[in-house]
């Protein structure tokens, strides 16, 4: 029996990492003539909570009713739904050979725990508002429009670095 | 063998779905190998300690780009079949720096917080939980906002056909663009962290050798430079046909849609389809089909939409119309559909309906009401010697003020894009 080394991989050379997912990428291209997506399905999730809890005002909510569809059938049998859900399993199926499963906050030396998950929970806020304005996230817009050379996902990668590097000097204490 | 396969029919949505699951274990499994399961490291980009969101982001696209490409000018992968998100100048630059400053917040984008929260990140896990909490603050106020979101809009195009250059040309530019990007970040790398790059993962790092990183680096160089050279990856607008598959396509009674049911979908504001008319402009201009573009048979082209657009084609008597259903159909359009009867049975059958003997009072009412939503008038008396209605003028209400039973929230197609 070998002794199993419990400490974590190091991480994937970038250059791999990315040329991997350029593949995947090109191969949902090629399968599904779509690209990759996240928050999106956290739309439908939204969306299909509202209806099963107020169905009447989610029905009335244009929003909503983008992303329910026509009632013809569950608005989670949703193509970005299923990708996202493999997004978790694959997530995890790397963490667990990687031995890098682990109960954990990310955040730097100079802030406790309590700060950073409100930071947290404000900066995945105005993430979810910011794609919702934008139509996509850094999946469905940056990398995939960004591979398509789509005019607006260019715009809106140059601004996802502009505003991360804009403010990044005030949450300095929060990372470094 | 065609791709996208999806989008040549080769499975269903069911089997699609499976297929998406597959992608995203493989999309989740590269996230967390390149690390982007730590806040920490994907928030260093912004401090220029460890840049790999760049590289990452930033090889993913190249490769794709080019593989996108190359697959598409050999005729294997039709290019105008793969979804692109439309583009609104203002709303993508504000959401983007929205997503920006969120990122920098909160450590994640969406699709790596999926991932953070996977192999156990609680704070991966919050921002998931911020994220829904504020996509669900956003559908509550979107109704205020919907102006703004759907301003300046640019409609789906490309970076080449906004800037008139060829599609390789900029293939190659971005290829270039992106290897320098990487120099400058191994060279930040060095100045900000110290840390001494390891030559086996480095573009930049001594000694000069030919190392896998420095393979792909120049192969993606090499493919960009073919692209530069060779032509557009479009199909062109020489296409051959296979005149049985169309023969056969044409026969079928699935390739035309009557009147009432266009008018049935217009009244209830759906946006999946095209509504093409195919006439001169001046018959367009003297009276239409409320929603219908004009696009005369002569300047029928295969840009004006994509091609899995569901697109229904309507003329006078019909005549003109087919001629463009084979046209459309000979460029790869999947779902064109021939308003039967052309615009004489929009007119006598949805416009100025008459009753019959056979059919009962109530769908006579309905008809009456269709007919007065788009400016007609029933037909009460059968007196067929009475002239000519006239056509109505061209402003009958569109969506506002439909007939009873119409107000229901239209059911409308769902979105693609992420």
């Amino acid at each position: 029996m070998e002794s199993p080394d419990r400490s974590p991989q190091p991480y994937w050379n970038s250059y791999w990492a990315g040329f991997g997912l350029g593949l995947v990428l090109l191969a949902s291209f090629v399968i599904m003539g779509r690209g990759l997506g996240a928050s999106g399905a956290f739309t439908t999730a939204v969306a299909a909570a509202a209806h099963a809890i107020a169905p009447a005002h989610a029905g009335h909510n244009a929003f909503y009713a983008e992303y329910l569809g026509d009632g013809s059938r569950s608005p989670l049998k949703d193509w970005l739904v299923f990708e996202v859900l493999g997004v978790f399993a694959g997530g995890f199926l790397s963490g667990v050979l990687a031995n890098r499963l682990k109960f954990t906050v990310e955040k730097g030396p100079r802030i406790s725990t309590a700060p950073r998950l409100a930071l947290a929970f404000t900066g995945g806020a105005l993430m979810g508002i910011g794609a919702k304005i934008a139509l996509g996230c850094t999946s469905g817009q940056a990398l995939t429009g960004g591979a398509l050379l789509n005019v607006g996902s260019w715009a809106f990668m140059l601004c996802v670095f502009a505003g991360a590097y804009a403010v990044a000097y005030f949450v300095r204490k929060q990372w470094t | 063998m065609n791709a996208p396969f999806f989008k040549y029919g080769l499975f269903g949505d069911e089997t699609s779905l499976i297929l998406a699951f597959v992608i995203g274990i493989a999309f989740g499994f590269f996230l967390e190998r390149a690390g982007f399961g730590s806040g920490r490291k994907l928030a260093a980009q912004f401090y220029f300690t460890d840049l790999s969101v760049l590289k990452v982001m930033f090889t993913a696209i190249i490769t794709a780009m080019t593989g996108v490409y190359l697959l598409a000018r050999i005729g294997f992968l039709d290019l105008s079949l793969v979804y692109l998100v439309p583009t609104f100048v203002v709303p993508q630059i504000v959401g983007g720096l929205l997503l920006g400053v969120g990122f920098v917040i909160g450590g994640y984008c969406p699709g790596t917080s999926c991932v953070s929260a996977a192999t156990g990140r609680i704070d991966g896990m919050v921002y998931l939980a911020g994220m829904l909490a504020g996509l669900f603050g956003f559908a509550e106020v979107y109704p205020s906002l919907e102006t703004f979101l759907h301003s300046t809009s640019l409609g789906q195009i490309t970076l080449p056909a906004l800037f008139h250059v060829s599609y390789g040309l900029l293939v190659f530019a971005v290829v270039l663009m992106a290897l320098a990007a990487f120099a400058a970040a191994e060279w930040a790398e060095k100045k900000t962290a110290g840390k001494l790059p390891d030559p086996n993962g480095s573009l930049t790092a001594l000694p000069w050798r030919l190392t896998p990183v420095r393979r792909l680096a120049f192969g993606l160089a090499a493919l960009g430079l073919a692209a530069a050279l060779a032509g557009s990856p479009y199909r062109g607008a020489r296409v051959t046909v296979d005149t049985r598959d169309l023969a056969l396509r044409a026969s079928h009674d699935a390739t035309s849609l009557a009147p009432a049911t266009l008018a049935d979908w217009i009244i209830q504001g759906r946006n999946d389809f095209a509504l093409v008319d195919v006439r001169s402009e001046t018959d367009f201009a003297s009276y239409h089909i409320p929603t219908a573009q004009n696009l005369p048979l002569a300047s029928l082209n295969a840009d004006f939409a994509p091609r899995n657009q569901t697109i229904i084609l309507c003329s006078d008597d019909g005549t003109q119309a087919a001629q463009a259903w084979f046209l459309l159909q000979a460029q790869g359009f999947r779902s064109v559909y021939l308003l039967s009867g052309g615009l004489r049975a929009w007119r006598d059958q949805v416009l100025f309906p008459k009753p019959s003997a056979e059919a009962p009072a109530a769908a006579f009412e309905k008809q009456a009401q269709v007919a007065k939503y788009f400016g007609g008038a029933p037909q009460t008396t059968g007196a067929s010697a009475a002239p000519a209605p006239a056509l109505p003028k061209l402003a009958p209400p569109v969506l506002a003020a439909g007939p009873a039973g119409a107000t229901q929230p239209p059911p409308k197609k769902k979105k693609e894009g992420c």
